[in-house]
């Protein structure tokens, strides 16, 4: 599915009219139409990477918003040209401060907001407000406005279902343009901020936005850990529904290790855990954490203790059930090709040996399909039943997962999330005072 | 050792999809089907948590319940699976209401408005609707005009209409009803229910075939000799003797449930998991199928009818003597059949459906056998080389099976056949989902996918008609042959497939 423009070319308004334009526009153009009985999207896309690859001549524009394929390999690009460790993720942030260094003053046509992805079309948002800051600090708040409506092959008709809202400009102007989103509040229908950045940037802004009832969409490979960790739990803890896509990227984990254990036969295994080893691309623990706390919350465990490790990873001791010890390690390991997003999964070992009888023994391996896990498969397994499956790397772009938990959401934090996130963010934050 | 019941890491993996705000209304709530099947599936969506918390469902039937009353009805009849979730069931129940209705009384479906009205009001359920109709299909007419006079079809995106089977009699009953129907509803809005289609292994059915590349370059007449469809049940007719003696296996089972296994099995692969476009297969490929004889049923075409039998100690009544039916009666307990499909992927290759009550295993399964090797290099221990067979068992036992020859140890080189397995309970290891507690969240989705549109259900009576026209006007050509109760159905049935030198799996 390509992504597609809107039907209209949006208008360009000064901000304070656009609530009458559009109380106007569906009164009189669209009567009897009330739109879609969905949803509103506030999007926050300041697509910094984008905008410099632009600046910098390194890519075409327009500036969409989105994570496509030619923006990734020119981000790619940039690591190895700028000497970047080749372990840095196209999104690290590293990535964007490096090429805004450059000079380069490359001009594009500015459609974000503009250009919804099909994925997300096809839910029919009923509003869809964009908030686009540019790199260019001073520029002057720029408001548009369009009715919208997804092509009829993903289900739109003929009337107009939904309408956008851009609000482009520096990031002091955008905040000043922000009075009119109470008013572009649709009281009825549920409403979704999806943060499209790192959670390290425009914290004041975030926390306006974030506001309760508003749903969340964030990225916590995007940030930095103390700060991913200390907004998802702060919100979860306060009840407001939010949704991780480091931890929808986890699912493929999740599947993988759930079908190893399916049938009845390994179920036993589960009990008797005693190692978990975790190897994460370079050096952003949240995920690796994440899910290791979501195995330590089905299985039962009870963190006790922080273990000192060689080297950067992080070591912890659980207790199971029965009083027996669980080892835990979270390696980072440098990759020579990473993966789209920083700190995404490797390799994960987990070995669980009987005490009563030490023949039943099981090391299951699973290693993620774009490297290799010969670390987790180094030595000290003779004598177990050795199972090993390779994790597929999921091809789904941020807006089909993004459409995914839109379509999915009952509208609350996903329980398994919100067990896992306290004793990941616990187990960071002890890693970082033992060190 | 204990086993843990469930797999932990499994818990909350699926990403189901989210049900929106609505109220379901079930007319004919004071009926077997409600309290079995409707509210223990409606129960078990509540605990998957996969119904919103604006929801309601609305009971109707003549009888002057109270919301109360029929709570309390409900929660006597499902029995232990709400005295154990008792805090759970409170919650769902909270959501059940009731409204006494005759469909015939005009005043009573306004009624029924004002409190669908009261219901949006209490619950939130936004207007969003969905009717099931488990009533006789003699009031589908009425429902759906009741309703569309009240104006509570009018809106398609907001009201849908759920029927149960039977759909019609025949083609002409069918299509009537249908234009009937249509007369009030889109087609979008209607949702024929057949729960075959809510099996995980029936669906399977389509995975198996589009999901894996390995089957569909030889799931055609140029490797596929036969085809055999069974439903087996163990059980009688029990107490649905009434309906039976007007209905018979061929309208109970082959027309519908049989009939969409067959339309899976041998359907073209839709160009994308759309409903329309799986629907478009299903229907191309039903209209394509035919009597192995039209013109001359008799000959492709077996009719029983269970006798007693069973053991001293635990006899079994045969169907004439069951509560209920006609001593004389003529309705068809079993019955075998062959049919073709005329299209390029299955011109020549004999499918071969039965069903009965009373045989000697309860088995659903789809068996396709394949060509024998061209030339056979070895000896096969059992004499003769065996045919390689796919085995999609329905149930019970869920699965697939494959059957193929490997070299038998030892000097020589003798052949001997050997079956690889896939069990459900083995790889999962956890039982799936009901077929209704699919079929009642995908059709409140909105979901057609396992639904019958109206062109197969007309297709598929379309298929039985010389059938019904040769019982209904010569029934002396199609004769009922008795058979043993728990045996295999009678001796003719063996004697059709042995026609083709060919003999029904016995699994």
């Amino acid at each position: 599915m390509s992504p597609q423009l809107t039907l209209q070319t949006p208008l360009k308004l000064p901000s304070e009219e656009i609530p009458v334009y559009l109380e106007k526009l569906w009164t009189n153009d669209q009567p009897g139409n009330i739109g879609a009985n969905t949803f509103c999207l506030l999007i926050w896309q300041p697509a910094w990477l984008e905008q410099q690859l632009v600046r910098t001549g390194r890519i075409k524009g327009p500036v969409i918003g989105s994570q496509r394929k030619g923006l990734i390999n020119a981000a790619r690009k940039v690591v190895l040209e700028e000497n970047l460790p080749p372990s840095t993720s196209p999104f690290d942030s590293k990535v964007t401060e490096t090429i805004s260094k450059e000079t380069g003053s490359f001009l594009a046509e500015d459609l974000r907001g503009q250009h919804i992805d099909s994925a997300i079309s096809a839910l029919q948002p009923r509003r869809f407000i964009t908030l686009a800051p540019t790199i260019e600090p001073n520029k002057k708040l720029e408001t548009l406005v369009a009715a919208y409506c997804p092509l009829p092959e993903e289900g739109g008709g003929q009337s107009a279902c939904g309408d956008v809202v851009v609000l482009k400009g520096g990031l002091d102007s955008l905040l000043e343009g922000l009075e009119i989103l109470d008013s572009l509040t649709l009281k009825d229908l549920p409403s979704w901020l999806w943060w499209n950045g790192s959670l390290d940037q425009a914290s004041k802004l975030l926390d306006q936005l974030a506001s309760p009832p508003r749903r969340l969409v964030i990225d916590t490979a995007l940030g930095h850990p103390d700060r991913c960790f200390a907004f998802l739990t702060q919100r979860i803890l306060q009840g407001q529904a939010v949704n991780d896509l480091n931890w929808l990227r986890l699912r493929s984990w999740r599947e993988t290790l759930a079908i190893v254990f399916d049938p009845p036969s390994r179920r036993n295994a589960l009990k008797n855990v005693v190692q978990l080893d975790i190897d994460i691309e370079d050096s952003h623990p949240v995920q690796g954490l994440l899910l290791a706390a979501w195995l330590a919350d089905r299985l039962d465990w009870d963190f006790q203790k922080l273990v000192s490790l060689d080297g950067d990873g992080i070591g912890a001791e659980f207790f199971r059930p029965d009083g027996t010890s669980v080892h835990f390690r979270l390696m980072p390991l440098p990759v020579a090709n990473p993966s789209d997003h920083p700190g995404q999964i490797v390799g994960i070992r987990l070995i669980s040996k009987s005490s009563t009888n030490p023949s039943d023994a099981l090391c299951v391996i699973l290693g993620a399909e774009s490297g290799e896990c010969m670390r987790l498969e180094a030595g000290g397994m003779a004598n177990m039943e050795l199972l090993e499956e390779v994790v597929p790397i999921q091809k789904t772009t941020v807006e089909m997962d993004v459409a995914r938990l839109l379509a999915s959401s009952r509208g609350s934090t996903s329980p398994l999330l919100a067990s896992a996130a306290p004793l990941a963010a616990k187990l960071y934050s002890y890693s970082k005072s033992f060190t | 050792m204990n086993m843990p019941i469930t797999n932990p890491l499994r818990v909350g993996l699926r990403q189901e999809r989210v049900i929106s705000p609505q109220c379901l209304v079930v007319f004919g709530a004071s009926g077997d089907l409600t309290h079995r099947k409707l509210i223990p599936a409606l129960f078990e969506l509540f605990n998957q948590r996969r119904l919103p918390s604006e929801f309601a469902v609305l009971g109707c039937a003549r009888r002057k319940w109270t919301d109360e009353e029929f709570r309390r009805k409900m929660a006597i009849a499902i029995g232990p699976i709400a005295s154990e979730n008792q805090n759970s069931w409170d919650q769902f129940a909270s959501g059940l209401f009731y409204q006494p209705l005759d469909l015939d009384k005009d005043n009573d479906v306004f009624l029924l408005k004002k409190r669908l009205e009261d219901i949006d009001r209490l619950r939130a359920t936004h207007g969003n609707r969905t009717f099931y109709l488990s009533v006789s299909p003699d009031f589908y007419g009425t429902a759906c005009r009741s309703l569309s006079l009240a104006g509570l079809l009018d809106d398609p995106k907001r009201s849908r209409l759920v029927i149960e089977k039977p759909f019609g009699r025949d083609f002409a009953s069918a299509l009537a009803l249908n234009r009937l129907v249509q007369g009030f509803a889109n087609e979008s809005q209607v949702f024929r229910i057949d729960h075959y289609l809510g099996k995980e292994t029936v669906q399977n059915i389509l995975v198996m075939r589009f999901a894996n590349t390995i089957f569909e370059p030889i799931w055609n007449r140029n490797y596929i000799s036969s085809v055999q469809i069974t439903a087996a049940e163990t059980v009688g007719v029990e107490e649905r003797a009434g309906y039976y003696e007007s209905s018979g296996a061929l309208r109970d089972m082959v027309q519908n449930h049989l009939t969409q296994m067959l339309a899976l099995t041998a359907m073209e692969p839709p160009g994308h998991f759309d409903p329309e476009a799986i629907r478009n297969e299903k229907a191309k490929v039903l209209q394509a199928a035919r009597l192995a004889d039209e013109m001359e049923p008799w000959n492709c075409c077996v009719r029983g009818q269970y006798c007693k039998g069973g053991t001293d100690s635990m006899p079994l009544a045969g169907y004439r003597e069951e509560p209920g039916v006609n001593p004389n009666s003529t309705t068809e307990t079993y019955v075998a059949m062959k049919l073709f499909i005329d299209n390029w992927r299955w011109q020549g290759v004999p499918f071969y459906v039965r069903t009965g009550k009373r045989l000697a295993k309860r088995i659903s399964e789809v068996v396709l056998t394949f060509r024998e090797a061209p030339v056979h290099l070895f000896d096969a221990v059992g004499g003769s080389p065996t045919s390689n067979q796919l085995v999609l068992r329905i149930q019970p036992n869920e699965g697939a099976e494959f059957r193929f020859d490997v070299k038998s140890p030892g000097s020589g080189m003798r052949s001997r056949p050997v079956e690889m397995e896939f069990s459900y309970e083995e790889s999962f290891g956890e039982p799936s989902d009901e077929g209704y507690v699919r079929l009642l969240a995908d059709a409140m989705l909105g979901d057609p996918t396992l639904f019958t549109r109206n062109d197969e259900v007309e297709a598929a009576w379309r298929l039985y008609t010389p059938l019904l026209e040769l019982i209904e006007d010569s029934p002396w050509q199609l004769p009922i042959c008795q058979y043993e109760s728990r045996t295999w159905g009678p001796a003719a049935a063996d004697a059709l497939i042995a026609q083709d030198e060919l003999i029904w799996r016995r699994p």
